[in-house]
């Protein structure tokens, strides 16, 4: 019990899990570390195959880590099962229901499960499924389904909930109905860990991002923070002329645009376009952004498995050009 | 869609093992009660076998027969098969692997999934006793034997019931898959046309002590011995410790391989 901070909701620290073993064995998880702050949203980030669900099933207390140390509230998910899982909630990657059960019937089973559960027709209401109330799980759309499966996790009022890509399978309006729904368990004091592929998801609903790539946190802040440091790009179709000289940008021309990556955008944009209008070239398609959630991760999905450290590679080149941070 | 309310600390009620054994265990019956060939098997076949029991009234050797078969229908189907395609469902349903997020134990889980068939089989073969005397069967010898070989089948099928789910891949392969458990159910009731060396052997197997156990607790005979109620304790022993053996086998090895989820 040592060194467990009262802030935090969860604390894993150098955690390994590995399936098989022989030839045939694979380290999901290598040496992962990660905190979460209490009353925050914190969401991890990944490729497919990253790891993300493998850490979190140990976070759980659903698989036992091969090696490193977790604590969820302070206590050892798996010793301490039972005081863990009274005080949080689980949605996992995919849901589990019985398909000859009425959506009523599952909610009474999981409530005569959960520690001062909420009441069933609460629970309906709460995720907008009272008139589905008599149907069976089988005949419920896909979001239905995660929705109810939402009613499930958040039925004993959890003060830290696990949400395995919570959204995926949701049709637009779902999904902006389950960001508010977790923007209100935050609101309202909980803790929120979860995995995400939509970025956008990401980026606007969490406090904190972190993520992984091949079993590890390559990248752990702010969103602000994770683009912090990241080159900005400007693009646009291919020009004859031969561009200007631009400090500290990295140009590469590829078959029939010119990607540009700038670690300060406006002057290396002014340059360009000062350039451009002395010697009277148009620049078609002209594009130009700073750093994006986005272009951070793609650049650490493209750079293959990486070291610890997040290679700054643009995501069209081989030759890595260091950009100042 | 309503605002979530903040988090209450965990100083609620909580509720007890068996208010979440039971409801569970409701909702496993309605799903089998909802499936109407597992609910038929599970209500019809184990009385079905009492029909013997008319064809020459007050003749012994029916009735064992008769009760045998009832029992081993009861064990084999709303038990043993019942909870293999429930266990195996529920576990490709991802059922299992979501309750086991919550605050429900492992085996609180395990005995919700046994509690439906165990409890038809327990019905059942208390309705067996008076329609086996109204079908002539003379009074149970010793009552208790009969109701602890109710319950150790049912312990020990439940178990051979975990035990296949754990290396059957679907649903549809269990018809497969419950032969082994199913051939053992009935090995003893062919001891009688095997050479003896061979049914020696078969004594020892389930099926042959549920059957002395039949005729010492029910008939009040142990062979072609009769028996004073006395004495029915003693000879019950023997087939007891044989169930009571099987038992613990079928539970060691569904504690060895259970799994939850399917395999990826």
């Amino acid at each position: 019990m040592t060194n467990t901070h009262h802030d935090l909701a969860v604390e894993v620290s150098g955690l390994r899990r590995s399936y098989g073993s022989g030839k045939d064995a694979f380290e999901a998880v290598r040496g992962l570390d990660l905190t979460v702050e209490r009353g925050t949203i914190t969401a991890l980030l990944g490729t497919n195959g990253a790891g993300k669900t493998s850490t979190l099933e140990v976070i759980e207390g659903l698989a036992p880590a091969t090696g490193g140390e977790v604590r969820v509230l302070g206590m050892d998910p798996v010793a301490d099962r039972r005081r863990v899982r009274r005080r949080t909630g689980v949605l996992l990657q995919r849901s589990g229901f019985a398909a000859d059960l009425t959506v009523t019937e599952t909610l009474r089973m999981w409530a005569s499960t959960v520690s001062s559960p909420r009441s069933v027709p609460e629970s309906l209401e709460m995720l907008d499924l009272t008139h589905r109330a008599d149907v069976k799980v089988s005949g419920l759309s896909g979001g239905e389904q995660r929705r109810l499966d939402l009613a499930c996790t958040l039925m004993g009022h959890p003060e830290l909930v696990f949400l395995d890509e919570p959204s995926t399978g949701l049709d637009p309006e779902s999904r902006r109905r389950v960001w508010r729904l977790v923007e209100d368990l935050r609101d309202g004091g909980a803790t929120v860990l979860l995995t995400t592929h939509y970025l956008e998801e990401a980026e606007r609903l969490s406090d904190r991002i972190s993520i992984m790539d091949a079993g590890r946190i390559v990248r752990e802040g702010t969103p602000a923070e994770i683009v912090e440091g990241h080159p900005s790009h400007i693009e646009f179709q291919n020009v004859t002329t031969p561009l200007p000289d631009l400090p500290g940008a990295r140009v590469d021309v590829g078959h029939t645009r010119t990607v540009i990556a700038a670690p300060e955008l406006q002057p290396t944009l002014t340059a360009l376009l000062t350039w451009a209008e002395a010697q009277r070239v148009t620049l078609p398609g002209l594009v130009a952004r700073t750093a994006t959630l986005e272009s951070v991760f793609l650049s650490i999905a493209d750079s293959g498995h990486a070291p610890s450290e997040p290679a700054v590679a643009d995501s069209d080149t081989d030759h890595d050009l260091e950009v100042a941070r | 869609m309503s605002t979530t309310t903040a988090p209450t600390p965990a100083t609620g009620r909580t509720p007890s093992a068996t208010t979440r054994v039971l409801g569970l265990a409701r909702a496993n019956l309605t799903l089998l009660m909802r499936n109407k060939l597992t609910a038929g098997y599970a209500l019809v076949l184990p009385l079905l076998p009492l029909a013997l029991l008319l064809g020459d009234r007050g003749n012994e050797a029916l009735v064992s027969t008769g009760l045998s078969s009832a029992l081993l229908m009861a064990f084999l189907f709303p038990v043993f098969y019942n909870l293999l395609s429930a266990t195996v469902t529920r576990r490709d349903e991802l059922v299992l692997k979501r309750m086991r997020t919550g605050e429900v134990s492992d085996l609180e889980l395990l005995a919700s999934l046994a509690l439906p068939g165990a409890g038809i089989a327990a019905v059942m073969m208390t309705i067996a006793v008076p329609v086996a005397l109204a079908l002539g069967a003379p009074m149970p010898a010793n009552v208790v034997v009969y109701a602890v070989l109710v319950l150790l089948g049912i312990v020990m099928f439940s178990a051979f019931g975990f035990w296949t789910a754990a290396w059957t891949r679907n649903a549809e392969a269990a018809q497969m898959t419950s032969f082994p458990v199913i051939f053992l159910a009935i090995l003893g009731s062919i001891a009688p046309v095997l050479p003896d060396r061979a049914a020696r052997v078969v004594e020892f197997t389930p099926g042959a002590a549920m059957e002395s156990l039949v005729g010492i607790g029910w008939l009040g005979v142990d062979g072609d011995q009769a028996l004073s109620f006395g004495e029915t304790w003693a000879a019950s022993a023997e087939p007891t410790l044989v169930m009571v053996a099987w038992a613990v086998l079928a539970l060691v090895l569904a504690q060895r391989s259970m799994r939850w989820e399917p395999r990826h």
